[in-house]
């Protein structure tokens, strides 16, 4: 009889004792990337040497052009110079999704139009609006074209810069293939390189595709993988630009990294591991300036974070 | 009437006016749904698949499934929640796939798109799939208290665990929050 | 038919906001083969309104057993609405929400403004109180679950010496008032956590429950009803209102022949035996001892607030923010330590140190105001205790106490009067 009293008292008291915050069962089924997470020093050549931020702004959009910096967020535009000035800003009427820019003006996507503004922030015009499904990530502009990925049709849309939708492609790699782009999730991202190439990522095979400006595929590498010479993953990179060399930087989402890529696939450099974004899944968007700086827009912590070439 | 008799009398209307004040004071300054049924709800949101709606169910296999927003998916061939981290086949073999149950099926659908539909009998709602679909995929599998199986305690034992308070009790009319359902606008994903 | 052109004319334009509604934020591919996407399934509980049949389930046990245990005297009766409790509200009801349990509902709705409280749950609190008031603890004797379960299984009762019963019936007491200080501060409901029960209706739960519930049953088979008489919160309020009922079971219909055959048919020992005394004691003396017990009630009081207050640091430690803040403080090198969800989930939070040491110390200050008046309500209880003990009451009969008589009817069947 008194066992038993004693027995449930025991019981009454273990299990107080082992539901404590600090006393509580590991969790069974981790899910754990961290053996990807790690990487090697030697490859990280980049360093973070400078971070603005502008207030508790929600940031969009980040271009580099005309030695200045162009950042779109929920509600302006706001031109910048490289060491963080604001040197102008300007309303938006909704919210964007992307910009980019060149000596003629910038020209900013929101979700189904693009508003083409001059170089000092006003407004030329907004362009024809596509369709309901349409969901503009990214814009690459080159002399008089500009192409737009639109990621709700998998498709990339040609226009003149005077506004003129001139032609779009899928992205089928064979005529007798079902889909093109495979784009699961709203990154779509273009860049035109030093070349005049456009290089389109098909985010859902991994892979970085060339085409020629009308839509003929040229050639393309790919590679999923969780190690640090691939894309993690079901979509990535989320977004891209092109260094002045002609190789590719990269942000992944879901495990965040930022890496530099050669035109022909091999990965050259770890810009930012994964460590560099503890607690962060979302890819930063990314600008590159004609030295080399890599801006990246880190849309959690709110802030421009500037990576150079470790000396 | 004697003293006994009044004692017992004044007690009775003493306590019984304790219990008037008590169920007054509830049902004019307090909330009382006369719908009665309130039930426990995870927010998906919150949720960081820390594997306690696992062990902590006063159920021998928890109340708690695993959900597809089939809105969300993106029909990947490389299913973020189905494979393990870096599996270089993708196939239906036990080896690649992060359910320990192999409750989560992948179906072909058409070049290259795969249905992925969760076998509720086997799922044991561990949250591995939900972590991989939410870090590498658009986040489409949930977990979500199935109330069929719920024994809707007066205490969510779960809810005394989860280290986000992702569990709270909802009117039945709310039962279950499933993301990808644009109608609430509370369940619109932030960017 | 001009409203059949109204509603063909409509038709178009609400599908086609349906449309519209049905779209996602993010564009699903398009399909090319007849693939139609699967939607998710959202089971449905027990039926919405099926909880106030439970609660007429209950009023109608309730009314049963006052008829069968004091109009009717039958033994029997209650037997078979015991066992019916026992399947409906244990087995079939899985035995939640129970009347034990609502306590804590009520007090956490008192104390929260923001705590919305089921009008069931406040039924299954108010009708055995309130039966109780009019015709003693019938809801103890048939219509409770968990009592119906311990009853069922009493094989060889023995007796327990007064002085031992009486000392662990202060326990209902102390677990009420911690139960209702946990419930209302929000900190976690101790009655459903702990109840032995629970897992034996489900046939299924986690290990602690199973095991306290096995081991109360083997005591319930010599101690009777463990529970109810050493444990139960709910029965302590029960015992308080039974006290001042209008009604009560009686042993014997008409009177008493002392032929003491109920004594040995209650397992409980709730009949109280007549006064031995002859004459009646000496008044001043008692008077004077009285006057004193009835002094020392406010010292006591005092004396268990103080008690109360200074243990308020302890009692709020349960709370999982309180103690999460101060095992941050006490141990800042735990931030680091990546295996544990809770931290790691906190500073994962973004909420800053100093505002979860603020919101813990809000909850401490709850506890102390719980706690002095826990601490003073224990003391009143230990007080009146006390005071039961001397104060003389005429008993010339055998017969039920009515604070502690579960109205289980044994007894009625013994006593050979007519």
């Amino acid at each position: 009889m008194v066992v038993l009293a004693a027995v449930i008292v025991v019981l009454i008291v273990t299990d107080v004792m082992n539901s404590r915050p600090d006393k509580r069962p590991d969790n069974p089924y981790e899910y754990t990337v961290d053996q990807f997470t790690s990487v090697d020093t030697a490859l990280v050549k980049y360093t973070e040497t400078i971070d603005f931020t502008f207030g508790d702004l929600d940031l969009r959009g980040i271009a580099f052009a005309n030695n200045r910096l162009y950042l779109v967020e929920d509600n302006y535009l706001m031109v910048v110079s490289p060491e963080g000035e604001k040197l102008a800003k300007s309303e938006l009427p909704e919210s964007p999704g992307c910009v980019t820019a060149s000596s003629d003006g910038i020209y900013i996507g929101f979700r189904n139009y693009i508003g083409q503004y001059d170089p000092d922030g006003r407004l030329v015009k907004n362009w024809e609006p596509l369709n309901d499904t349409t969901v503009l990530t990214s814009l690459a502009v080159t002399d008089s074209t500009l192409f737009a990925a639109d990621a709700g049709n998998r498709r990339v849309l040609r226009y003149k810069t005077n506004g003129i939708l001139s032609g779009s492609f899928t992205g089928k790699r064979d005529s007798a293939d079902l889909h093109g782009f495979i784009i699961p999730s709203p990154y779509f991202d273009l860049a035109v390189n030093s070349d005049g190439e456009l290089w389109v990522v098909n985010t859902g095979k991994h892979a970085f595709e060339n085409y020629t400006f009308d839509g003929q595929l040229r050639g393309f590498w790919e590679n999923a993988a969780m190690t640090i010479d691939g894309f993690s993953g079901c979509c990535n990179p989320a977004h891209m630009a092109v260094l002045p060399d002609g190789s590719f930087v990269t942000a992944e989402k879901g495990m965040v990294r930022i890496k530099i890529h050669k035109a022909s696939g091999e990965v050259l450099a770890v810009v930012a591991p994964p460590e560099e974004f503890k607690g962060e899944t979302y890819a930063p968007d990314l600008a590159v300036s004609p030295s080399g700086d890599i801006y990246a827009l880190d849309y959690e912590r709110k802030m421009i974070r500037v990576f150079q070439l470790k000396k | 009437m004697n003293r006994k008799t009044f004692i017992n009398n004044s007690g009775r209307l003493i306590l019984l006016g304790g219990l008037v004040y008590l169920t007054g004071s509830i049902i004019f300054k307090r909330k009382v749904s006369a719908s009665g049924k309130y039930v426990w709800q995870i927010d998906p949101f919150k949720c960081m698949q820390c594997g306690r709606c696992s062990t902590q169910c006063v159920r021998e296999i928890s109340a708690v499934k695993c959900v597809h927003a089939y809105q969300l998916c993106g029909y990947c061939d490389l299913c973020g929640g189905y494979f393990k981290p870096n599996t270089h086949k993708l196939n239906t073999g036990a080896e690649s796939q992060l359910c320990p149950t192999g409750a989560l099926k992948r179906k072909y659908v058409e070049e290259p798109f795969f249905e992925y539909k969760i076998d509720e009998k086997l799922c044991n709602a561990c949250g591995k799939c939900v972590k991989g679909c939410g870090s590498f995929g658009n986040g489409s599998l949930q977990l979500q208290i199935r109330h069929d199986l719920c024994q809707n305690c007066n205490e969510c034992s779960i809810a005394r665990m989860c280290p986000t308070n992702a569990i709270s009790r909802v009117p039945i009319e709310a039962a279950y929050q499933i993301k990808g359902d644009f109608k609430n606008p509370a369940l619109t994903n932030p960017k | 038919m001009k409203w059949l052109k109204i509603i063909l004319f409509l038709l178009p334009l609400l599908l086609a906001f349906s449309d519209l509604e049905a779209q996602q934020r993010f564009p699903k591919p398009e399909f090319h083969t007849k693939y139609t996407q699967p939607t998710p399934t959202t089971p449905e509980p027990r039926g919405v309104g099926m909880e106030f049949v439970d609660v007429l389930v209950l009023l109608v046990v309730l009314s049963l057993t006052s008829w069968f245990a004091i109009k009717k005297r039958s033994r029997n009766g209650i037997l078979l609405l015991t066992v019916f409790s026992a399947i409906y509200f244990g087995f079939y009801r899985n035995g939640c929400i129970c009347s034990v349990g609502s306590v804590q509902n009520v007090a956490l709705a008192f104390a929260d403004p923001k705590y919305v409280i089921s009008l069931y749950a406040l039924l299954f609190f108010l009708l055995p109180l309130i039966f109780s008031l009019f015709f003693g603890r019938v809801f103890c004797g048939a219509a409770c679950p968990l009592g119906a379960i311990q009853d069922l299984l009493i094989y060889k009762p023995i007796t327990i010496p007064a002085w031992l019963r009486k000392t662990l019936g202060f326990i209902p007491y102390l677990y009420l008032g911690l139960a209702v200080l946990y419930a209302a501060t929000g900190t976690e409901f101790i009655i459903c956590r702990y109840d032995p029960f629970i897992g034996i209706y489900r046939m299924n739960g986690p290990h602690l429950m199973i095991y306290l519930g096995i081991a109360f049953l083997l005591i319930g088979l010599f101690i009777a009803r463990p529970y109810c008489r050493f444990f139960c919160p709910f029965g302590a309020i029960l015992n308080v209102f039974s006290r001042f009922s209008r009604r009560h079971l009686s042993v014997f219909p008409t009177k008493c022949i002392q032929c003491k055959l109920c004594t040995t048919a209650c397992p409980f020992e709730a009949i109280d035996f007549p006064d031995e005394e002859k004459t009646k004691p000496d008044t001043k003396s008692n008077t004077r001892r009285f006057i004193l017990y009835m002094a020392l009630i406010p010292v006591l009081m005092l004396a268990g607030s103080w008690i109360g207050s200074k243990s308020h640091v302890f009692l709020s430690k349960a709370h999982p923010d309180v103690y999460l803040a101060e095992l941050l403080i006490s141990h800042p090198e735990l931030k680091t330590d990546s295996k544990n969800i809770d931290i790691q989930t906190f500073l994962a939070s973004g909420k800053s140190l100093e505002t979860l040491v603020a919101e813990a110390q809000v909850i401490r200050d709850k506890f102390y105001t719980g706690s002095w008046i826990l601490g003073a309500f224990l003391g009143l209880v230990i007080g009146l205790m006390a005071m039961n003990q001397i104060i003389f009451r005429r008993r010339e009969d055998y017969q039920a106490n009515k604070g502690n008589c579960y109205s289980c009817g044994r007894c009625l069947d013994y006593c050979p009067v007519e």
